[in-house]
């Protein structure tokens, strides 16, 4: 299979910094590539910056738990930057087991003239040396060099699938399948598990953690999803062990759409709070809502991504589609939010206008610096020319991964093993 | 009768994932396991509880009939035609086709089969069963009830199992609300999200199912009795379905889904004989025992975590044993 081939290129996550100068991507094989935003030149006004490789490391590798027998996936599941403190980066990736803090540097100058070290690191013989010198500084070739800082093992036993930055910039949080864990960045050796939802009888299992995020600005709330279409708000100063909610969001099930992948389908995939800390946006298998923090009952808005795939529920279980986890992301105001889809498409929806736009990733249908043309799924009856049809839909093309810039309208979309970033039309 | 063939298949196609996840990189993933024994779950409810394909679901008043799927098709079956009712031709041709589909039943419930006639289930393991499957009963409720009568002749079985009959029993409380709802510890304890009507249905034909399901059934698995007898139940589908593979080529499509099924049991019987022997009272504390065993060495044995009744026959506990 051709697909085989590029496996280890498969890109997992798609994150930009805090001032979007950053793209980061991590793949299957446990590499994590950032890409750096050119700065604008006054030569060329028109061109915005573009993205560029920036610095390329391997962050995980293939382990085997002897133990328990165990391959562990180097898959990077995660990346979440910290907010920039200093002169160098740093960012968070995680494969199912362990969390890795990362630090980017960047060296521009070297120091040169040691006395018992000559220029090539082979060391002097002392009784040659006659002379003593300090080491300079001197300037070399930009290295951008990527070093693992800490390294947060051994704390989780089911699969971790996020990662979460306190907005106090100390702590974070990882959640697996039935728990969360809060680390203190410093602290390797423990963290503090917060939520614990596994029962004391492994066969009481019924619902398991999907997704969990910190609040943009209150260092005390987060939030966690689970297979049961549900959201959970807890408040770390109630208890130490945030296993009772203060809020939980819930939308009655409509009978009408019962079937045998009802449950699959209302499984959350992603959540995301708006940047306002107001709203929180979850993606399931078909819809994405938008729930209001003050609101538990049921979403302010649901949107449909693609319905037209509700009729074909099994044959999406029998190639294990229906098992794909989209992610959602907020544009900088939180007024349009994206989402992706099948055959490279992926989906934006105007919250204010109620008006949506499907768009296609694909080097065939886009030339660079080509406007993006709307795509059409047609469900039934005639098609039109433009239109694809429901059956045409290559399931095996899905974009899972999407990040938008957090001030511009610069969005990345991760197809496969390709990243293609689109930017605003500048007038 | 496609309801039958679709859940049918549906199983199958879960055994295979489940199975599937064992050799796949990176450990047993609980969260798709998890969904996919809840559909697996769903799946054989409406299989096991639709021994008469001539009675279908009593759709809502004014909704519109659909013509049942092609075999073949991916399923708009269900999920569109949930709660609608058949063509009637569907009942014509149902005496051919219904006694295979019946097989893949039996090692799923051998207990049934062999159950005599109108024996009582425990309240265990009714309320065991209630209130997990709620959910997926829910909207099952309603292809129960039909076959109520017919099913009582096959009767309950010893020792208490689930199984369809069950099932049934729930469906007979017309409240619609199953009794082991208040009961059930685990976190369906309410009814959640229960379609729990219990809408009049149409007079229906019952074909004679039961009386042909018992001893085919009996026949098929081989299985002497149900969980009671303990001695590693899983050993005799094994042989069955080694013969019954065997012999499944020459046999309808059902039934080479039937031997893959039996197989896939057998494989996972293979791995966990104690599990399997147990009865859903005495054996609740030996299944604990298990999972205390891989409780302690955790993500290993994560394939235990399903979940999934203890309560299930030997078929279903081969599930949650692997």
């Amino acid at each position: 299979m051709e697909l085989e081939k590029t496996r280890a290129d498969i890109i997992s996550t798609v994150e930009f910094n805090h001032t979007g100068e950053l793209l980061a991507t991590g793949d299957k094989g446990g590499r994590v590539v950032i890409f750096q935003r050119e700065q604008e030149s006054k030569n060329q006004v028109h061109r915005r910056g573009e993205y560029n490789v920036y610095s390329t490391f391997q962050s995980h590798e293939p382990e085997f738990d002897y133990l328990k027998s165990l391959e562990i996936e180097e898959k990077i599941n995660k990346i979440r930057w910290l907010p920039q403190q200093n002169a160098a980066y740093f960012l968070l990736s995680t494969n199912d087991k362990t969390v890795k803090l990362w630090k980017v540097s960047e060296r521009d100058k070297r120091p040169e003239g040691y006395n018992l070290k000559d220029e090539e690191g082979r060391l002097r013989d002392p009784a040659t040396i006659t002379t003593l010198r300090v080491p300079v500084l001197r300037p070399m070739d930009l290295m951008v060099e990527a070093t693992p800082r800490r390294v947060f093992a051994n704390a989780h036993t089911y699969h971790i699938n996020s990662i979460s930055v306190n907005s106090d910039y100390e702590t974070y949080m990882s959640a697996d399948d039935l728990r969360i864990n809060l680390w203190n960045f410093e602290i390797t050796n423990q963290s503090f598990n917060i939520v614990d939802i596994k029962p004391a009888n492994m066969e009481e299992l019924t619902e398991v953690i999907t997704a969990a995020e910190f609040h943009p600005h209150h260092c005390n709330s987060f939030v966690y999803s689970s297979s049961k279409g549900t959201i959970r708000l807890c408040d770390m100063r109630a208890s130490a062990l945030c296993d009772r909610h203060s809020k939980f969001f819930e939308e009655p099930e409509d009978p009408s759409n019962r079937s045998f992948f009802s449950e699959i389908i209302s499984s959350i995939s992603d959540v995301k709070f708006s940047h306002s800390g107001r709203y929180i946006m979850t993606r399931d298998y078909l819809t994405v809502k938008v729930w209001d923090l003050n609101m538990e009952n049921r979403p302010i808005e649901t949107y449909q991504v693609h319905d037209y795939l509700r009729s074909k529920l099994c044959s999406l279980y029998e190639n294990d589609c229906i098992f794909d986890k989209f992610e959602c992301v907020w544009n900088g105001s939180d007024s349009v939010i994206m989402t992706g889809s099948y055959n490279n498409f992926f989906r934006m929806f105007d919250r204010n206008t109620k008006r949506d736009v499907t768009l296609e990733a694909s080097r065939e249908n886009s030339k660079p610096r080509a406007i993006l043309k709307p795509r059409k799924v047609c469900v039934g009856g005639k098609r039109r020319k433009d239109e694809i049809s429901v059956d045409s839909l290559d399931f095996s093309k899905k974009i899972l991964h999407t990040a938008w810039h957090p001030s511009e309208n610069i969005i990345a979309v991760a197809a496969t093993n390709n990243l293609y970033i689109f930017q605003d039309k500048v007038n | 009768m496609e309801f039958k063939l679709e859940a049918h298949r549906i199983v199958s196609i879960s055994l295979g994932k489940i199975y599937n996840s064992r050799v796949q990189r990176g450990g047993i993933k609980l969260h798709k396991n998890l969904l996919v024994s809840l559909v697996l779950r769903s799946a054989r409810q409406v299989y096991l509880s639709d021994p008469c394909p001539g009675l279908y679901l009593a759709g809502p008043a004014g909704s519109p009939a659909v013509p049942p799927p092609q075999p073949g098709e991916p399923a708009a079956g269900p999920p569109a035609g949930w709660g609608e009712p058949p063509p009637p031709a569907a009942g014509a041709a149902w005496p051919e086709i219904e006694p295979q589909p019946e097989r893949p039943a039996d090692p799923a419930a051998p207990r049934a089969g062999d159950a005599e006639p109108g024996a009582p289930m425990t309240g265990a393991g009714e309320t065991v069963r209630g209130g997990e499957v709620e959910a997926a009963e829910a909207a099952w409720r309603r292809v129960e009830g039909p076959c109520e009568a017919a099913e009582g002749g096959a009767g309950g079985p010893a020792g208490g199992s689930d199984g369809f009959p069950e099932g049934l029993r729930e469906a007979r409380r017309h409240c619609g609300c199953p009794p082991g709802a208040a009961d059930r510890p685990g976190p369906l304890g309410a009814c959640p999200r229960v379609d729990c009507c219990c809408a009049p249905r149409p007079a229906e034909d019952e074909p004679p199912a039961p009386p042909a399901v018992g001893p085919r059934k009996r026949g098929a698995a081989g299985v002497g009795g149900g969980p009671a007898p303990g001695s590693s139940p899983l050993k005799k589908p094994r042989r069955n379905s080694e013969e019954q593979s065997g012999g499944a080529a020459e046999e309808e499509e059902e039934e080479m889904e039937t031997g893959n099924v039996a197989n896939l049991i057998s494989i996972f019987g293979s791995s966990f004989s104690g599990l399997l022997r147990k009865s859903p009272g005495g054996g609740r504390e030996e299944g604990e025992g298990e999972e205390s065993g891989p409780e302690a060495a955790e993500p290993g044995q994560i394939c235990c975590d399903k979940p999934v009744l203890r309560d299930i026959n030997p078929w279903s506990t081969a599930i949650v044993a692997f």
